[in-house]
């Protein structure tokens, strides 16, 4: 088969994996399965998620906080466009 | 009382504490419930932060207690499993309205709910850089390439790559206005996002099509790197199998 465009791409691409990832097994196989590292919130265990000291305090509050401004770092992205970290969209798109 | 009565009552604060709720010495048990309450409230919380970091961050800490109280009082988990819980956290974002002016935030859920979904997905063996090697270019062309369970791609018309980057990483750069397409790979045991190049998302979505890898080549266009995906699918075990054309007679 005569090599086309596609054909060198690939092997060329096949030769750039190769060139990168061309790892003795023996590197690979050296891994094991670690208890007790898993990531914070993600293991479900005992005492993790579901399980919870809050109910020290008594009585649940109204969850309408949701009206006022986040204080996160939405405001300190300055991205172009301005639209993305605003927190002020009326002043440039009145409702209406 | 009943159940559902019970229930309803345990998610919204408005309503009265259920009738017939009684101590051990036959008292009113209206504070007891009280404590009950919260502590659902304060669980269902707590796996929404752990599994919406960023999203904590983006909007603060406070304000992300505050959404979390409303998403949970309206998409109360339907499994008792709470390692997923919060799947609909980005179709809630995308139609509450006091975000509406921070538009990228439903997509940053989205990607941080497919990483929860890539670590608990199931392992599987992949193939390495040499098995590739076994393969002729042409071989490869016709191939179709099976990729791991863990694998998840998001795309999206903003930088959720930059702002998840930005906002996990000290040294990562300003998100820039524009679209990204997420991959996430878990290599190992801890899944990890990572920005996709021109073209990429649309060979791997031919790929996840099980379309050849010719097909998938065709769909990615141009500036296309294929040399460059491979590596990230190699490098992140994302490949399990490469399934070799079956020749009809030559």
């Amino acid at each position: 088969m005569l090599m086309n465009n596609k054909t060198l791409a690939v092997a060329g691409a096949l030769a750039a994996v190769m060139a990168v990832h061309a790892v003795p097994a023996s590197a690979q196989d050296a891994k094991e399965k670690c208890y007790g590292v898993a990531l914070a919130g993600q293991n479900d265990c005992k005492a993790g998620e579901g399980t919870t000291c809050s109910g020290s305090s008594k009585v649940d509050y109204q969850g309408n906080a949701y009206k006022e401004v986040p204080t996160g770092t939405c405001l300190k992205m300055e991205l172009p466009e301005g639209r993305m970290g605003s927190l002020e969209p009326l002043d440039r798109d009145p409702a209406g | 009382m009943s159940q559902s009565g019970f229930v309803m009552a345990l998610l919204d604060p408005d309503l009265p504490v259920p009738d017939g709720l009684i101590d051990g010495a036959g008292r009113p048990a209206g504070r007891r419930f009280s404590v009950y309450r919260n502590n659902v409230v304060g669980s269902l919380t707590e796996v929404l932060e752990k599994g919406f970091p960023v999203l904590q961050k983006l909007l603060g800490a406070e304000y992300f207690a505050a959404l979390a109280k409303v998403f949970l009082r309206s998409h109360p988990p339907e499994t008792r499993v709470m390692m997923l819980y919060g799947a609909q956290m980005p179709a809630f974002l995308a139609g509450f309205e006091p975000l509406a002016h921070l538009p990228y935030l439903p997509d940053v859920a989205r990607l941080e709910q497919a990483l929860r979904e890539s670590y608990h997905s199931a392992d599987s063996i992949a193939v390495a850089a040499t098995d590739l090697a076994a393969l002729s270019p042409e071989d490869f062309i016709s191939a179709r390439l099976q990729l791991a369970p863990t694998l998840r791609m998001i795309r999206s018309q903003w930088p959720i790559s930059s702002i998840w980057a930005a906002n996990t990483k000290e040294t990562a750069p300003k998100p820039v206005m524009r679209a990204e397409d997420t991959l996430i790979l878990r290599a190992e045991f801890d899944p990890e996002p990572h920005e996709l190049g021109q073209g990429a998302a649309d060979f791997i979505a031919a790929l996840l099509r099980d379309e050849t890898v010719g097909t998938a080549m065709d769909s990615a266009g141009s500036d296309f790197d294929l040399g460059a995906t491979l590596s990230l699918l190699i490098a992140g075990n994302a490949v399990t199998t490469i399934t070799r054309p079956e020749y009809a007679q030559a």
